[in-house]
């Protein structure tokens, strides 16, 4: 496990600025790896994981928690990344879609929407993803419920049935 | 070329997060940027006063009108130019700071001066001011075949109605991003757009400078349905400016609620319909439509364009008139034109079947174009009647009755079907296509992938044309440094990229051949030439058994590779033989909960024909993508203006309903292959089809369910009750 820090850049762009003294000092587990972090109070955990250490799979739809698109997982369970605010998430363990698989070692759920084409734009796809594994998780009992379920995470190309078709699978349905 | 359902190119990238869209592409040292808005409707900047921002950390540089007075000056750059305020939220200034937390406070620092002037903000109020455009898109405004009035007088049966659809806003899940720098006379942007050499285009022209020294770059796509098309986000304009000012790469994101003003909109329409019968058969229509356009700039859908051609008749007229508000600018958005025309069209032709006392389906079929109305020309191929025949078997149309206006549950049940169709066009396109000795390709055009498929296409026509597995195959594309390629919009791009890399890939393939045959040593050796083709990495005689690894020929006559570059035209709609177009029928079968109003779709069948289909897979969920949009222009979909203020309501996805996964019917897509002798390439464009018809279809099938007829959309709860 190596350990990261976000303060080197930004500590050193914005030397001697006040702004940087209010920052809030916290560790956090991301993907398996440990982060000290220095948080702007204000800072949501999307934007401290995506522009501060460059995870840009977790997207920023609407900063609004109205899309999904920043969906991430805390100690397995999903959250949407833009309401929470990083300083609450000292000793947090999250995992964002880096962390889920990679190319040559897919998670079961990515394979699925391979093999089912359920993404077009793929902006949605990282937080469909992650909502989906954390989903399977609260044991959906029909597909009714899968659909209930996934419905925070908007597609706007419309890729839903396909999605569904792809979590159906991976829940053996 | 095979139809084949390969697995989208670049699948891997989209569901390990490892695609990256343009806005995430952020040098070290980029100022991030914030947009200043007017609080006002309609007025004038009269100042920005920057006196506090200098104290502000982080804060870096300020660009507004003043600074872009020194662009050329177009329509690209007009409203970025001008201190005229055209409607609530156009932005006055853009200001860049260290961080984006930085940029906002800075911004909220800066104190905004404007005169206010009594804003027009809908329509109805402005009636008067009603004009006709000389042209929607690449049509007449205003048509006249025949003499529809006196065909009205003489008709047996006249259908009058108004038909009304909503604003609607496209809503790609990415916003729109730009990252741009300078790399001293030379722009290098970064932005999700459409449409880079349009980009391109209009950068050089706004700076003055050679088109060769700036490059765009649109590699990945969050979507874009219309919206990031080359003219509609202005204030790119100025974090370039800033990027320039302060010397530092600038990026500027649009918030989610900048994406309900500042990148157009699908325009409101008011439009009224009149179809004459006689004895069933379409005599006369007359369609007007009145709809909404910016106080900066015109736009007109072609919404009453498909009414003069989708059905035989000798006597139409048609006109388009645009009222302008200070309200955003209306652009094109997913089925421009077909989806709110054929609400209106195709919701008569329904009432019109019930009053004449036949199945609505046979109405349609009796009242079948076999040619173009407008042109008289022959149709490049038209599998319409096809459509209908297949769609309603597989929905079981002829059996709807025993389940309409029965109870399911809580729901009342209803069907209904229309038309959708789409014209098929070609831009003009260059591809390059290079085999490397390894047997790998490469597939070079400078075209934009925004979700529907175009990495793939490229890559599965050049490699199925040269016998080279995907696996082999690199495709590269949203880069202006590639060959010139098409925008994307208008469902083009398949048909379009197609011819290109033809040419392309048969080059290649001549080269190869004539290299085996001159090759003594080769199994191939004094072969015609013709005998040969390309299949499974091997250059094989048809008409033997002899055989020689793509590799070794490689190896032996072209260490270095081998490259082609095609190029295909635009369509010229002057000197066409046929009228290209796609069609399709949609049958959809709704629940209405009489207590509540509320709806539900259950199924949606759609037959389309358009021409060849290269990837079925991707093409079904391209339809079906298209279906979800027109459910949620029928159903959720509207933006609302707070008319004393101007400003729009709601300004947030939970505000703006939109079609998520619990609205899901089940699909039934039929796909009906189409030899298409006339379009080079054989292919129409899809993406547009399933975004059409549908509407009507649904309120047609409201009607079935509980005998309401709504002529607006979207269609909502109170419209049930
Ligand atoms: S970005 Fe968090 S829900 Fe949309
Ligand atoms: S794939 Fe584009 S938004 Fe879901």
């Amino acid at each position: 496990m190596s350990t990261h820090t976000n303060t080197d850049a930004a500590g050193s762009r914005n030397a001697g600025n006040p702004i940087v003294e209010q920052r809030i000092a916290l560790a956090m587990t991301i993907n398996g790896e440990r982060y000290d972090l220095k948080v702007m109070p204000t800072a949501t955990l999307l934007d401290v994981i995506r522009d501060e250490l460059g995870l840009t799979g977790a997207k920023k739809g609407c900063d609004m928690g109205g899309c999904g698109a920043c969906t991430v997982l805390v100690a397995g369970r999903r959250i949407a990344s833009c309401l929470a605010l990083a300083a609450s998430f000292s000793e947090a363990d999250v995992t964002t879609i880096e962390g889920v698989g990679s190319a040559d070692r897919l998670h079961p759920m990515q394979a699925a929407f391979m093999r089912h084409d359920a993404l077009q734009c793929g902006y949605c796809t990282p937080g469909q993803i992650l909502s989906a594994i954390a989903l399977l998780s609260e044991n959906p009992r029909s597909i009714e419920e899968i659909r209930e379920g996934m419905s925070g995470n908007l597609c706007r190309c419309g890729a839903y049935t396909n999605i569904i078709a792809a979590i159906a699978e991976v829940a053996g349905r | 070329m095979n139809t084949r359902s390969v697995a989208r190119y670049e699948g891997i990238l989209k569901v390990t997060g490892d695609a990256r869209y343009e806005g995430e592409i952020v040098p070290d040292g980029t100022l991030h940027a914030t947009l200043i808005e007017s609080p006002v409707a309609c007025g004038e900047l009269l100042s920005l006063d920057t006196s506090r921002t200098a104290a502000f950390p982080g804060f870096a540089v300020m660009v507004s009108h003043a600074d872009a007075a020194s662009l050329k000056p177009s329509a690209a750059t007009a409203l970025i130019r001008e201190k005229a305020i055209h409607f609530h939220g156009q932005p006055v200034a853009l200001v860049a700071a260290g961080t984006l937390a930085e940029a906002r406070e800075a911004a909220r620092a800066i104190q905004v001066a404007t005169t206010t002037r009594p804003a027009v903000t809908d329509i109805g109020q402005a009636a008067g001011s009603a004009y006709t455009p000389a042209m929607v898109g690449r049509f007449p405004a205003v048509t006249r075949r025949g003499d529809s009035s006196k065909a009205l007088s003489e008709a047996e049966l006249v259908i009058r109605n108004r038909y009304t659809t909503g604003v609607n806003n496209h809503h790609p899940m990415e916003p729109h991003a730009v990252v741009c720098w300078w790399e001293g006379s030379r722009a290098v942007v970064h932005t999700s757009t459409q449409a880079i050499f349009g980009t391109r285009a209009i950068i050089a022209h706004a700076f003055d400078i050679p088109a060769t020294d700036v490059r765009v770059l649109a590699r990945f796509l969050g979507g874009g349905f219309g919206c990031k098309g080359q003219l509609w986000w202005p204030w790119m304009f100025w974090a370039m400016l800033a990027s320039r000012k302060a010397n530092r790469p600038v990026r500027l994101e649009l918030s989610r609620a900048q994406m309900f003003t500042l990148v157009g909109r699908r325009q409101q329409t008011e439009q009224d319909l009149t179809l004459g019968f006689v004895a069933g058969r379409l005599t006369a229509i007359e369609h007007d439509v009145v709809a909404q356009t910016s106080t900066h700039a015109e736009f007109s859908d072609s919404t009453a364009v498909y009414t003069r051609l989708l059905y035989a008749c000798p006597n139409v007229s048609t006109r388009h008139q645009l009222v302008p508000t200070n309200e955003p600018h209306p652009i094109p958005m997913r089925a421009p034109g077909t989806a709110p025309g054929t609400f209106a069209l195709e919701s008569a032709m329904d009432e019109a079947a019930e009053l004449i006392g036949i199945d609505p389906l046979e109405l349609r079929m009796r009242n079948f174009a076999d040619q173009d109305q407008e042109t008289g020309r022959p149709w490049s191929s038209n599998s319409l009647l096809e459509c209908y025949r297949a769609g309603a078997e597989r929905f079981g149309w002829a059996h709807r009755h025993a389940r309409s206006a029965t109870k399911v549950g809580r729901w009342k049940i209803g069907s209904g079907m229309a038309t959708t169709l789409y014209p098929a066009i070609r831009q003009a396109c260059r591809a390059r296509v290079s085999l490397r000795v390894d047997g790998s390709l490469l597939v070079q055009c400078g075209t934009q992938d925004m979700g529907s498929g175009t990495y793939t296409a490229l890559g599965q026509i050049a490699a199925d044309a040269l016998g080279v597995p995907m696996e082999k195959v690199t495709v590269e594309l949203g880069d202006t440094l590639l060959p010139d390629g098409p925008f994307s919009g208008g469902s083009q791009v398949t048909a379009s990229i197609l011819p290109a890399v033809e040419v392309a890939t048969s080059k290649l393939r001549a080269t190869l051949a004539s290299i085996a045959v001159a090759d003594a040593t080769s199994p191939l050796g004094g072969k015609p030439p013709q005998d040969l083709e390309l299949r499974d990495e091997t250059i094989r005689s048809r008409t033997s058994n002899a055989g020689e690894p793509l590799v070794d020929v490689l190896a032996r006559a072209a260490p270095d590779g081998l490259e082609a570059e095609g190029e295909s035209p635009a369509t010229n709609h002057q000197e066409l033989a046929a009228t290209g177009m796609g069609y399709g029928a949609i049958f959809v079968e709704i629940g209405v909960d009489p207590e509540l109003g509320e709806i539900r779709v259950r199924r949606v069948c759609g037959a389309f024909a358009a021409g060849r289909i290269v990837n079925p897979l991707l093409a079904r969920g391209q339809y079906i993508g298209g279906l979800v949009g027109g459910i949620g222009m029928a159903l959720h979909e509207e933006t609302v203006t707070d008319r004393p203020t101007g400003c729009i309501i709601g300004k947030s996805l939970t505000d703006y309903l939109v079609p998520v996964h619990a609205d899901m019917p089940e699909f039934d897509i039929i796909m009906i292959e189409e030899t298409d002798p006339h379009l080079p390439g054989g292919v129409k464009g899809i993406g547009m089809l399933g975004t059409a018809g549908i509407q009507a279809a649904i309120a047609n099938a409201v009607y079935d369910a509980i005998g309401k007829r709504v002529r607006k959309l979207p269609i909502r709860i109170e419209d049930c009750l």
